[in-house]
């Protein structure tokens, strides 16, 4: 294997969960509601997809188990938020909190699990691309279903409409005859599912094991990269390819024998999330009621 | 099924919709939000095939009443009944379902939308594009109403907005559409071939409409029928046969202006300390001053009334640098000062106390002192410290002339009543115009002694030169305060009246839009 051909399988293989939760943290924007706790519902869903395919000794259930994960985590901030009107971001923050303590402290088998990997014939084999692009764990192929089918959701149904009006126009929503908070709830609960699917993926098909506080911050740095996407699907899933690539190179540089200092290589994603956020944030392509509470009757 | 709202789903057990009676009957609906009693007891009828004009100045109630009927605000106490059925309106979904379809004033209309996405937003079933695109052009070229499905809203001008919203109700094929102020935003000709677009949904389809208003020549000429509010409450009913403009203006502003209690503080001089020459200004795409003139000299007290929307809170906006203007200059004391520039008024001398100066003008949390100093630290400062023993001793004179009730140096301003809490931000204001003082609603929220003292204070500066411009909605606040009364219409001021000639009827006229 190549350098090229090792970082590219690495950035690849590095964002899939990124990506998994990235279509949930985007259609969650887009209705308004800005989840700081999908930290808190990729990592519940780590430990909850694990758990699950270690007991069912089958990788699809665990997956299975880690979105209901997420979504039990989406449930509380949705209803604590939308239906209470307490401020997401101080729920969000301190269900983060709270699944941090409570993974780390519920103990955990440590037989590793193994996902099979989905390998095409013949286009595997390609030069540099191959490896990463064609033998991945199955699991990493249900993006390629899941994303379109978000978009068509998101842009050409009803649904997606109402979603998008919720995020930019709240009040002309309601005056039009749209349950805003209800939106809101649903659009919470959507991205509890995917970013359990991006927990479980991480656990389940990278890892094959549960470390306390494995997700570190990959939360995070999806909120950020909606944020670079300018709350476009496709930006937002090209900034998750960017952040996990910038992971990869922190894997990869040491093994292809340059010689950094590995706190400051883990910091690197993070630093370029900044940076683009610091370059990105003035063309302010943001939902208009992003987080902003809605109230009925108040004008 | 693809459709642009829920269908009419009849009550079990309640009769069939009575094909003569009114379109709505409103009885008896109340509202009160806190202490503010909105509608107080209104009943209302609603015929088909009329144009209902609903007149009345700001607060009067109208606007709350129509979202009452549109589910936006549920009533206290009251029915409605629509089409001889007392129905329950407890969303805006339910009233589409009754055939009930309001174009708002603002924010019905979400701007990252394109326009189709705007229309077909509260339907149901399917979301088809082409079909609602189809839909869309069939009703706008039946009304002549020109749109454009696939622009973004963001893009559109403000009668172009109105139009799509226009559409977006004729769609839903309402039996009742009520507009707010629908012609505030527009020239002439457009308004006129909107009333004429209404006027067609009458005649031809014998629907109802309800036109809120504060337009007097527009309601004259456009309504069938007049209904006048205010204080919540229905003062008064008129076809359009008995209407009568000048009995109209009358019971908008109301019989019960005061006399004016004492001649205003001293006599204006010679020098002009503020001219806002020829002033034209866009705010979130809504043009707020066409065409804007005023002059105010040394010791004048000038009274700005109108109604919402006029450009009185345009103007407040533009005197404390917050609006930038397209055309038109702004001179204080004779030097030219660029409006929108942060600070430039102020560094001018022009003091301007906020008419949400409870929300803008005060920090809760600070103490009465603090708050009292915010603004200017240099009286309380020695050598770049804030000096605690100046910053008291101050406060305590302040708190002791504007008798400032239940009030030490260091009580924190949120231990105050609100009246308390008002009393510590206009002493603030007051005491720091230099050649301009702009007041916007000086009486609000004061009690009867605070509002004496107010004006007291008001006439003490204009007595030492300070030009005043006194914004108020509350025109008895004007009449006994000022020496001249401008009243703006629509951006610019449509007249002018000294105290002795401002009467209830000259006012209810200009405010409505009709110089003499």
């Amino acid at each position: 294997m190549t350098g090229l051909e090792l970082v590219l399988a690495s950035a690849l293989r590095l964002s899939v969960p990124l990506l998994f939760a990235a279509l949930g943290e985007w259609i969650a924007e887009r209705a308004g509601a800005l989840n700081v706790s999908l930290e808190g519902m990729m990592l519940a869903a780590a430990f909850g997809g694990y758990v699950g395919a270690v007991a069912t000794g089958s990788s699809a259930l665990g997956l299975l188990c880690a979105a209901a994960t997420g979504l039990s985590v989406a449930l509380a901030q949705s209803g604590m938020s939308y239906r209470l009107t307490v401020d997401a971001n101080v729920v969000g923050l301190t269900l983060n909190v709270l699944v941090l303590g409570l993974t780390s402290y519920l103990p955990a088998p440590t037989e590793p699990v193994d996902v099979p990997h989905l390998t095409v014939p013949g286009l595997s084999a390609l030069p540099v691309v191959g490896g990463a692009l064609f033998d991945q764990p199955w699991p990493a192929y249900l993006l390629l279903g899941l994303a379109p089918a978000l978009w068509w959701v998101g842009y050409r149904t009803r649904w997606g409409l109402e979603l998008r009006a919720c995020g930019d126009g709240p009040r002309a929503a309601d005056a039009s005859g749209v349950d805003v908070p209800r939106r809101r709830r649903q659009a919470v609960l959507v991205c509890g599912a995917f970013a359990g699917l991006g927990g479980g993926y991480l656990a389940v098909a990278e890892v094959g094991l549960f470390n306390p506080n494995m997700t570190a911050g990959r939360g995070y740095l999806v909120l950020a990269a909606v944020i670079f996407g300018g709350w476009t699907l496709r930006g937002t899933l090209a900034g998750c390819l960017l952040f996990g690539a910038a992971d990869a190179m922190r894997l990869a540089l040491p093994a292809l024998g340059y010689q950094f200092n590995p706190q400051l290589l883990l910091a690197t994603p993070y630093l370029l999330a900044l940076l683009t956020m610091t370059v990105l944030a003035r063309r302010g392509h943001g939902p208009a009621a992003l987080g902003v509470p809605f109230r009925r009757g108040l004008t | 099924m693809r459709s642009f709202g829920r269908p009419v789903r009849a009550a079990r057990g309640a009769e069939a919709p009575d094909a003569d009676a009114p379109a709505v009957q409103l009885q008896g609906l109340t509202k009160r939000f806190g202490p503010v009693l909105a509608c107080a007891d209104v009943s209302m009828t609603v015929l088909r095939g009329r144009i209902h004009g609903l007149l009345g100045q700001n607060g009067a109630g109208k606007t709350t009443l129509m979202r009452m009927l549109a589910g936006l605000v549920r009533p206290d106490a009251g029915r409605i009944l629509v089409a001889g059925r007392p129905v329950t309106v407890t969303d805006p979904a339910t009233a589409t379902a009754l055939g009930i379809a309001m174009v708002h004033q603002h924010f019905s209309l979400v701007g990252r939308l394109r326009v189709w996405e705007n229309v077909a937003l509260g339907g149901r079933g399917r979301l088809d594009s082409r079909w609602t695109r189809r839909e869309i052009g069939r009703v706008a070229d039946g009304y002549g109403l020109l749109v454009d499905p696939d622009r973004r809203v963001d893009e559109l001008t403000t009668s172009e907005r109105q139009r799509v919203e226009l559409v977006k109700c004729l769609i839903r094929a309402p039996q009742v559409l009520i507009l707010d102020e629908p012609t505030s935003t527009l020239t002439p000709p457009e308004a006129r071939h909107l009333l004429s677009v209404l006027r067609r949904v009458v005649s031809d389809e014998s629907r109802a409409v309800v036109l809120i208003s504060h337009d007097l020549d527009e309601l004259a000429h456009a309504a069938d029928e007049v209904t006048v509010m205010r204080d919540g409450a229905v003062l008064a009913r008129r076809s359009a046969a008995e209407v009568d403009v000048g009995e109209l203006g009358r019971l908008m502003v109301g019989d019960q202006l005061p006399a004016a209690v004492a001649a205003p503080a001293g006599e204006p001089r010679e020098q002009v300390r503020l001219r806002i020459r020829d002033a034209w200004a866009t705010q979130a795409r809504r043009p707020v001053l066409r065409g804007l003139d005023l002059r105010v000299r040394a010791g004048e007290i000038v009274g700005v009334a109108g109604v919402e929307g006029s450009g009185q809170g345009a103007l407040a906006d533009l005197l404390s640098s917050l609006l930038p203007l397209d055309r038109g200059n702004v001179e204080v004391d004779g030097n030219p000062v660029p409006p929108g520039r942060p600070g430039a008024m102020q560094r001018a001398g022009v003091g301007v106390v906020p008419e949400d100066r409870h929300v803008s003008g005060c920090v809760l949390d600070m103490s009465v002192a603090e708050n009292l100093a915010m603004t200017d630290l240099g009286p309380v400062s020695r050598w770049g410290f804030v000096s605690r023993g100046r910053l008291r001793q101050r406060a305590e004179a302040t708190i002791r002339e504007f008798a400032i009730g239940g009030a030490s140096p260091d009580t924190p301003l949120r231990l105050l009543s609100g009246g308390n809490q008002q009393r510590v931000v206009l002493a603030r204001e007051l005491g720091a115009a230099a050649s301009v003082l702009v007041v916007a609603q000086p009486t609000r929220g004061l009690d009867a002694a605070a509002v004496e003292h107010v004006f007291a204070r008001i006439g003490g500066l204009a007595a030492q030169g300070v030009a005043v411009l006194l914004i108020s909605s509350d025109l008895a606040d004007i009449r006994r305060l000022a020496h001249r009364i401008v009243v703006l219409h629509r951006g610019a001021v449509v007249g002018e009246l000294t105290q002795a000639t401002a009467d209830p009827q000259r006012l209810g006229l200009l405010l409505g839009g009709r110089p003499e």
